[in-house]
């Protein structure tokens, strides 16, 4: 079984901020971390390599930087990783990101199952896996939070919809994108963590995938961001009700009624 | 059943539609129900892609069915309800169209013929405007509730798209059951009375957990209540407990510790009760009553039926 | 690759910060109010490989450097002193396995420090500090050696399998054997109920003519003060190194307070007894840090650490039970309720200021090596 994992690194939540003269995000000395769902699809293919055996292949595309999440993903116990870095794949939206994504997965070859975490907790599109999925020509199941294999080649995925489940069984290849609820992701051993600067973080450029140059980075990027802001916060302004309880809620309820 | 979110969307277009035409795309398995729905909210037109298996479909057998009308119609732009399936069918379409797609908004607007794009990221810390220049349809999904639906009345037209329902193979979808949630949990309770030391006394428990019955919420509590045998781990607010968001949250005699505040965050509306006028609690609430919690709770009580 | 080693530590860190937020914190106090470890929380441990940090990778283990390590048994014991406790203790014995062990023992017992705990013991009823004056007697018996005597107040006795034992030889010298709870003759003894640490446990192993195969002996006979007393440095930089875990949780704890609470309209940090006690707190934890450190880089340099780790060890444990009266000072009445862990932590740290050597014996082993230097 070939499992390729895509994940991205994202900052650390309290890490990020505007600053307020430029308007634009300050990048430097974010910590960067795997996002966190993309580590409930890490340890889903885990599982499923100790069940059933294969590999397991992180897959992400990024700067450098990056590496370290691919780090900590080989630390969790994955065979090896690709790095999908070079300038020509930099300002790429979900459509410039799913198709180079999806030529490597063609270039590794093989490869049974695609997991991804169901979104990114910076950019929170979720649209990565299903533009793979198209690209790659095969089915996906999205939001999973429950997943068995019936036999080798046949998964039975459980979506979680708004306020409903929905059952659904898919024959291999597929892409599927997974919830938090799936599993609870395994720590990073300390032998895990030593052995993973044994294992190969691959990084290939434009130049080592069969692309076609228009589709990838900015020029293959439909949308632009515009303009980036800081919404505006309040802090929670405190109404003092009144000291006889039953003036008080009736303040309350007229309040919070409208 | 139409999904509400759709009826918000069809108010939203036709807000700033600003003389361009506001169709519904309609993938239906009961075609009469769902387009006298549809009606009521007034689009200029409603295309029905009618077919049974539309019950049960695929992510991709949705997102082809739209290919084709998208194909035809060929319109500016396409607003999409960010729900599960929205947020799943929408970029499989995107990819098909190689066209610009923007998820979860929280507001569109349109610069000429320009849809802009308004998302939140990182966790709602960071507003973006986007746009996509020069592809089309400019495609955006919107969260739900974030508009409200309005019915209005229009002469819409019906009419029954010519498409071929492409059947997906090697995959098979069931048709989604409603979870019924019996065993509730505190951390998706929409109300929570919540109870700290200075309203540990049997009468009051026993009076929150009818208040909170009334409301329709749970009751939870601080540490400290955790001793009690009905109140475990999983009724426990705070840090090392449960994280809570509900729209209303009542505190009743609870100081306000840190380890407790941060369980409480994202509530939305905040009402603490407390003897204390320099409890830390009432900063962090919107609305604060001095006194006595019994006197209080009898008299939500007696608003509240 | 100076960078690797760099880039693994800090991986290693980031997951014993996340391992005892997550699974060990929420446990402290229940841990401190039923003087145990919950079931299943110690193969927890175990089964996130947490007890092999320290062994070299051709053991099975993770082979990360003592000051590594030592920064780790800090993080944990941020939120969990007792279960860094119970890790130091098993750390510094597998210290003297590896330095003293005859190659056939480490290869036999070594790759089983991933699932079983590693206790040294020297203290006697009869005894005290002085350990010529042990009972454990070793007689030799063609290759073997025949072991008889009972150990109490042992770090993690009751836990641990593997015990290294200090014992006197017939003709007087101090060795060291290593014995196992396997073996005939060995039974657990009573179990302490201390007022701290309350989870790792403290125990007396009782030894009825356990016969060791020759090779359990560590070093040479003779050797056995020498090992016990490189042992209690081993021991006490790690001890540095949770005493600082500890100040910094009673750091956080007096610094939140202070930003939540007001004197009449004055937050609690502005006024100047509140900042004298903090400050004083916040000095204490970085001095202690700066020790243990110093002495971890010390032996890993392969040079002498005995003092500073003493020094760690005696300046840190009076530090943090110092630093936690300041904490629940700064708390006033919730510092004296049990509603915060003040308390338990002041009781946690005060263990220290008499395990592995008691601070009045650090200052006349610092005292007398500054008068003989």
């Amino acid at each position: 079984m070939k499992i390729v994992v895509c994940i991205k690194q994202v900052p650390k939540s309290d890490s990020v901020k505007i600053d307020p003269k430029t308007n634009n995000m300050v990048r430097d000395n974010v910590e960067g971390v795997i996002n966190p769902f993309d580590k409930n699809a890490i340890e889903e293919a885990l599982r499923i390599k100790d069940q059933l055996g294969g590999e397991v292949i992180l897959l992400s595309m990024g700067p450098d930087g990056y590496m370290s999440s691919l780090r900590d993903g080989l630390a969790m116990g994955a065979d090896r990783a690709i790095l999908l870095s070079s300038r020509a794949f930099g300002g790429a939206d979900t459509l410039a990101t799913g198709y180079p994504i999806s030529q490597a997965i063609k270039k590794i070859g093989g490869v049974d199952l695609v997991l991804l975490g169901r979104q990114s907790v910076d950019a929170d599109t979720g649209q990565v896996g299903p533009i793979v999925a198209e690209y790659l020509n095969v089915p996906q199941v999205t939001f999973a939070e429950e997943l068995r294999f019936v036999d080798e080649h046949t998964l039975y995925g459980q979506r979680l919809l708004d306020g409903a489940t929905q059952s659904v069984q898919v024959t291999l290849p597929a892409v599927v994108t997974v919830r938090s609820e799936l599993n609870t992701p395994r720590y990073e051993t300390p032998v895990n963590i030593q052995t993973s600067f044994e294992k190969p973080i691959d990084v290939w450029t434009e130049h080592d995938l069969d692309l076609d140059a228009t589709r990838i980075g900015q020029a293959g990027s439909p949308t632009t961001v515009q303009k980036v802001y800081a919404p505006k916060r309040e802090g929670r302004q405190t109404v003092q009700l009144s000291d006889d309880s039953a003036t008080a809620v009736k303040e309350l309820l007229a309040r919070i009624r409208n | 059943m139409v999904e509400p979110t759709s009826l918000q969307l069809i108010t939203k277009a036709r807000a700033i539609a600003n003389g361009q035409r506001v169709v519904a795309l309609l993938p239906t398995s009961d075609a009469d129900q769902t387009v006298a729905t549809v009606k009521q909210y007034g689009p200029d037109e409603i295309l029905v892609l009618a077919d049974d298996r539309f019950a049960a479909a695929t992510d991709t057998e949705i997102a082809d069915g739209l290919y084709q009308v998208v194909e035809q119609v060929q319109p500016n732009s396409m607003l999409i309800p960010a729900t599960v399936v929205g947020r799943s069918v929408a970029p499989r379409l995107q990819a098909k169209l190689q066209t610009g797609l923007t998820a979860d908004c929280l507001d569109v607007y349109f610069d000429g013929e320009t849809l802009v794009q308004v998302k939140p990221t990182y966790g709602d810390d960071i507003m973006c405007e986007i746009i996509c220049a020069d592809r089309r349809p400019q495609m955006a999904t919107v969260r739900p509730n974030v508009f409200q639906a309005e019915p209005a009345q229009t002469a819409t037209q019906v009419t029954n798209v010519d498409f071929e329902f492409h059947p997906e193979a090697h995959i098979k979808m069931e048709k989604p059951t409603p979870i019924i949630s019996s065993s509730a949990n505190i951390s998706d309770a929409s109300v929570v009375i919540a109870l700290g030391r200075g309203a540990d006394n049997p009468q009051l428990i026993e009076k929150a957990q009818k208040l909170a019955a009334r409301l329709g919420g749970m009751v939870g509590v601080s540490r400290p209540l955790t001793d009690h045998a009905e109140f475990g781990h999983e009724s426990q607010i705070g840090q090392s407990g449960q994280s809570i968001a509900p729209d209303l949250l009542i505190n009743f005699g609870i100081s306000g510790a840190t380890q407790y505040l941060v369980g409480i965050e994202n509530a939305k509306t905040i009402v603490s009760v407390n003897t204390d006028p320099d409890a830390p609690i009432f900063t962090k609430s919107d609305y604060a009553y001095v006194g006595d919690a019994n006197d209080f709770m009898d008299a939500l009580m007696a608003r509240v039926k | 690759m100076e960078n690797q080693e760099k880039m693994a530590a800090s991986m290693l860190h980031r997951m014993v910060r996340e391992f005892t937020e997550n699974e060990l914190a929420p446990l402290d106090m229940e841990i401190d109010a039923q003087g145990d470890y919950p079931q299943g929380l110690f193969q927890k441990v175990i089964d996130n490989g947490l007890l092999t940090m320290t062994l070299p990778r051709e053991y099975g283990g993770a082979g990360f450097s003592y000051d590594s390590v030592a920064k780790a048994i800090h993080l944990m014991a941020i939120g969990n002193a007792s279960m860094a406790v119970t890790l130091e203790g098993h750390f510094k014995t597998l210290e003297q396995l590896l330095k003293y062990g005859d190659q056939r023992l480490k290869d036999e017992y070594l790759t089983s420090a991933a699932h079983r705990i590693f206790a040294f013991s020297q203290t006697e009823s009869s005894g005290g500090s002085n350990p010529r004056g042990i009972a454990t007697r070793a007689v030799k018996s063609g290759d073997d050696w025949i072991i008889t005597g009972d150990k109490i107040m042992i770090t993690n006795g009751g836990l641990a399998q593997v015990y290294c034992v200090l014992a006197k030889t017939e003709d007087d010298q101090m060795a060291v054997f290593v014995v196992d709870q396997d073996m005939p003759g060995f039974s657990f003894g009573k179990r302490e109920d201390f007022i701290g640490l309350r989870g790792t446990p403290v125990g007396e192993i009782v030894m009825d003519h356990i016969k060791v195969p020759g090779y359990h002996l560590l070093g040479q006979i003779g050797q056995g003060l020498e090992i016990g007393n490189n042992a209690h440095d081993d021991a006490r930089i790690l001890m540095g190194a949770v005493l600082t875990g500890i100040m910094e949780h009673e750091l956080q704890i007096a610094v939140d307070y202070s930003k939540q609470r007001k004197a009449l309209d004055t937050p609690l940090y502005e006024l100047q007894t509140i900042q004298e006690k903090i400050s004083e707190i916040a000095i204490a934890r970085q001095n202690t840090e700066l020790l243990y450190q110093h002495a971890a880089q010390l032996k890993i340099t392969g040079q002498s650490y005995a003092q500073v780790a003493a020094m760690a060890k005696s300046y840190g444990s009076r530090s943090a039970v110092r630093c936690g009266d300041m904490a629940l000072q700064v708390l006033a009445g919730y510092g004296y309720s049990r509603e915060y862990p003040i308390e338990h932590l002041i009781r946690d740290a005060r263990a220290m200021e008499i395990a592995e050597g008691t601070v009045e014996r650090m200052s006349g082993e610092i005292a007398l090596k500054q008068v003989n230097q």
